[in-house]
């Protein structure tokens, strides 16, 4: 520098990427950022937040991927997010990602950003896909109508990224400059805006952090975020007037409002770009995306496909997962064991294998499900076949009050209510997300199965258990579609996401982008596992272990010394005893305990569902998982490791004459609709937000589950199940 | 002829006359290009009928009955009649689409 001596720059440069959903932004994104990446929230919304750093000539470039929009407006939160970033955080450059085999659409986001007078890049990204259809763009002429570099990249092809990283270092050095170019409207528009640019400029305050015109603009479009922005200001009064008086006036002269003048006039722009700089190869012939379209969502193969693809996908995630899932349950064993044999009997050894191993063991079972849902979700997304899986079953959805997308997450829930309530985040509408949220859990999910079967093969004959196998199925769908309704009618009402979207062409997504997200949710979800569900398996032991009777120890050791000093019995006949003994004291220290006392506190409350204190314990211990409450049961009617297999077990359900087929019933009624395990409470609360609205939803749950195992019982009662 | 886009059928031709919808709908609308004088193409219905695929210049779009409903439309042409489906402002074909 100056003085001769060479220093490198260490200079940051803030770089953030917008564009179109579809427009290959994330796969730029991942690109230019490589694996240096962290994955975060935009403060105060469940939406994702990429940024990474990149090296480049010595400077560091920090990439921020916003939401991906197709505009710039306060109507949803992406774009609410993406634009106050731009605004607010000011990055040093903004580049935008354009699909440019959809320049007519894309240009409209770019419209938008012109409006906001940043420091512009284009990336004329799938270049490589536009020389194949043989377009023929000018650059340098769309440069200057843009008044902006405009660098053509190839995300999957890997062209251009370096172009794309000097132009951004030169831009931010000033190096090169593309003169600015003001997207001008209609004189009736301009005129309207020259009169509010005037008043507003006269706001110090709005002038040096705001670009008027663009507030102008959109005050013109009625955008509620600016009008409340600009309310705050004694000129409002003024500009409030003149918006008033230009309202009136278009719309007794143009028969339109100025949002729709102003709209006219960028497509205007738009068509009037790219003809002069775009010459389109002719071709009269079907694209591939409209070839495959005519087959896979046509009237009639439409439905039975998705479905098709659907099954699919669930066989390649539960199917394929069974072994890692066998793999990670033994690894869980091979340490419990060993453990176990470390470990002197007692107080340590149990917190360790029966509380911590068991309950964050229970939970990472389900990791390798969780990772295979999202490679297969991302890899449909990608593809672009999710919009087409919300368009053919949209209707069904849409007469719950749902929307399309709603579906996906819902039949999830079959699988694993945690990946479905993840799974959610394609929803964009908040009212939507947390109704379907809210309803998920109802679908009956992999772990209360062990209880189903349980019991309808302690209760019920073989012929029959299919039968309400399904029925037990069928009733969680019939609430869950019930539940949407009563929610989208009373607490989500006029809440709702409007359906028009775009059907993408078809592409390959990259490898990348496949697995990044199923990645990142594996992380998510073991950092979950660590922590809250450590913590919550630690308290279920607790109270399960708590308080500590030493009379209780003591009388049971003394009845077991004096088996073992009697000379009446036999070796194997005193091992039996012993072993019986052992399990009378385990339910001894059950009752005993904090979970025990809170069965018993329970009691009143579920005694008219048919339920006695031990089914209390089963169902609070079966919020660890639901499978729990099969071992619960097994331990409290004084049985060692029980499964639902276990004849034992099922035995002594028999056995007991409180415990009869319309109990059974109105137990797997309640395990299907009572709140869920801790970990997809965990979730729920994080993607939703706020403790408020899970407490909605579990006094929601919990009354819905109460009614219904109710009516269930008494009925049963009625037909002559109580026995 | 002036009719809703939601009463046309599949392969139906029409140019748009005005957008009538309200709000988030209508702003979505205009910021995915159905603006007034657009020549939009109705490909087909979802296999329950109910919503619709329409297409322009090459883009494709979904959006339900109810939605249709408030877009004013011009028929001008059906399905088989030969007629191109060309651009309002220019007679090439359209940006939209990939491969």
């Amino acid at each position: 520098m100056g003085n001769g001596v060479f220093v490198v720059a260490n200079k940051t440069i803030t770089v953030a990427l917008a564009g179109n959903p579809n427009s290959g932004k994330t796969s730029l994104f991942n690109e230019l950022a490589g694996a240096n990446q962290k994955v975060g929230n935009w403060s105060g919304v469940t939406i994702e937040k990429y940024e990474g750093t990149r090296n480049y000539n010595g400077y560091t470039i920090k990439f921020v991927d916003l939401p991906g929009t197709y505009s710039l407006t306060a109507y949803s939160p992406e774009e609410v997010v993406a634009r106050n970033y731009i605004i607010e955080e000011a990055p040093d450059v903004v580049v935008n990602v354009l699909d440019g085999t959809n320049l007519d659409r894309n240009l409209f986001l770019t419209a938008q950003l012109m409006e906001l007078e940043t420091n512009l890049i284009i990336a004329l990204n799938m270049y490589d896909e536009v020389k194949k259809q043989k377009t023929e763009i000018n650059i340098e002429l769309l440069e200057q109508l843009l008044g902006s570099h405009i660098i053509p990249t190839s995300a999957v092809k890997k062209t251009g990224i370096d172009n794309l990283l000097d132009h951004i270092v030169r831009v931010f050095e000033g190096n090169i400059v593309i003169a600015k170019n003001k997207l001008s409207f209609s004189d009736r528009i301009e005129q309207k805006l020259d009169v509010i640019v005037s008043l507003l400029e006269k706001e110090k305050e709005l002038s040096a952090k705001y670009v008027v015109r663009w507030l102008a603009i959109k005050l013109l479009e009625n955008d509620k975020e600016v009008y409340a922005l600009v309310k705050e200001y004694p000129v409002w009064l003024r500009v409030e007037k003149v918006l008033q008086d230009t309202y009136h006036e278009f719309m007794k002269h143009h028969k339109e409002e100025p949002e729709i003048t102003i709209t006219e006039d960028i497509y205007a722009f738009i068509r009037g770009a790219i003809t002069e700089t775009a010459k389109y190869h002719v071709k009269v012939k079907k694209t591939i995306t409209e070839w495959i379209d005519t087959v896979l969502i046509n009237r009639v193969l439409g439905l039975p496909l998705f479905f098709f693809i659907m099954w699919a996908m669930f066989q390649f995630t539960f199917k394929l997962g069974e072994a890692p899932m066998a793999w990670i349950e033994y690894l869980f064993e091979y340490v419990s064991l060993g453990a176990r044999y470390v470990l002197p009997n007692g107080m340590i050894e149990s917190v360790l294998v029966d509380g911590i191993l068991a309950g964050v063991g229970g939970v990472l079972v389900f990791l390798p499900n969780i990772v295979l849902l999202f490679v297969a979700l991302s890899f449909l997304e990608g593809t672009g076949y999710m919009a087409r899986a919300a368009f053919v079953v949209d209707k069904v959805m849409h007469s719950v009050g749902l929307h399309g997308k709603s579906f996906l997450p819902m039949i999830t829930g079959f699988g694993c209510s945690i990946p479905a309530i993840m799974a959610t985040r394609t929803l964009k509408n908040r009212g939507d997300r947390i109704v379907t949220m809210m309803i998920i859990p109802f679908m009956s999910c992999g772990a209360k199965l062990p209880v189903y079967v349980l019991l309808i093969s302690a209760f019920f004959s073989p012929a029959m258990a299919g039968n309400i196998l399904f029925g037990i199925y069928l009733f969680g769908v019939i609430i869950a579609v019930f539940s949407a309704l009563l929610l989208k009618k009373s607490m989500f009402k006029g809440e709702s996401e409007p359906f028009v979207m775009e059907l993408p062409p078809y592409r390959m997504p990259s490898f990348k982008t496949v697995t990044f997200q199923a990645k990142y949710k594996a992380e998510m979800y073991v950092r979950k596992a660590g922590t809250v569900i450590l913590l919550a398996s630690l308290l279920i032991w607790i109270a399960s272990n708590f308080p500590f009777s030493t009379s209780i120890e003591r009388e049971f050791e003394s009845n077991i010394a004096m088996i073992v000093n009697s000379d009446t019995y036999n070796v194997s006949e005193k091992k039996a005893m012993i072993r019986r003994i052992e399990h009378s004291k385990s339910t001894a220290k059950l009752e005993y305990s904090i979970a025990g006392r809170t069965g018993k506190i329970m009691e009143p409350i579920i005694k008219p569902l048919g339920f006695d204190w031990r089914i209390g314990v089963a169902l609070v211990s079966g919020l660890a998982a639901k499978e729990v409450v099969v071992s619960t049961l097994g331990t409290i009617y004084a049985l060692g490791e029980s499964n639902e297999e276990s004849v034992d077990l099922q035995q002594k359900l028999q056995a007991d004459p409180n415990f009869t087929r319309a109990t059974a019933l109105s137990l797997m009624i309640f395990v299907l609709l009572y709140i869920p395990c801790v970990a997809a409470i965990g979730v729920f609360r994080k993607e939703a937000g706020s403790w408020k609205i899970v407490g909605i939803y579990s006094v929601y749950a919990l009354s819905v589950a109460w009614i219904a195992s109710f009516i269930v019982y008494r009925l049963s009662l009625l037909v002559g199940l109580g026995s | 002829m002036d009719s809703k886009l939601s009463e046309l059928k599949a392969g139906d031709k029409a140019e748009i006359l005005a957008v009538n919808a309200k709000g988030e709908i209508r702003r979505r609308l205009l910021d995915l290009g159905v603006v007034k004088g657009l020549n939009v193409k109705v490909v087909r219905k979802a296999p329950l009928g109910d919503p619709i695929e329409i297409s322009f210049r090459g883009c494709h779009l979904t959006l339900r009955l109810e939605e249709a409903e408030d877009i004013h439309v011009n028929k001008i042409g059906e399905v088989g009649d030969g007629k191109r489906m060309n651009g309002h402002h220019h007679g090439k074909r359209g940006f939209c689409g990939g491969k």
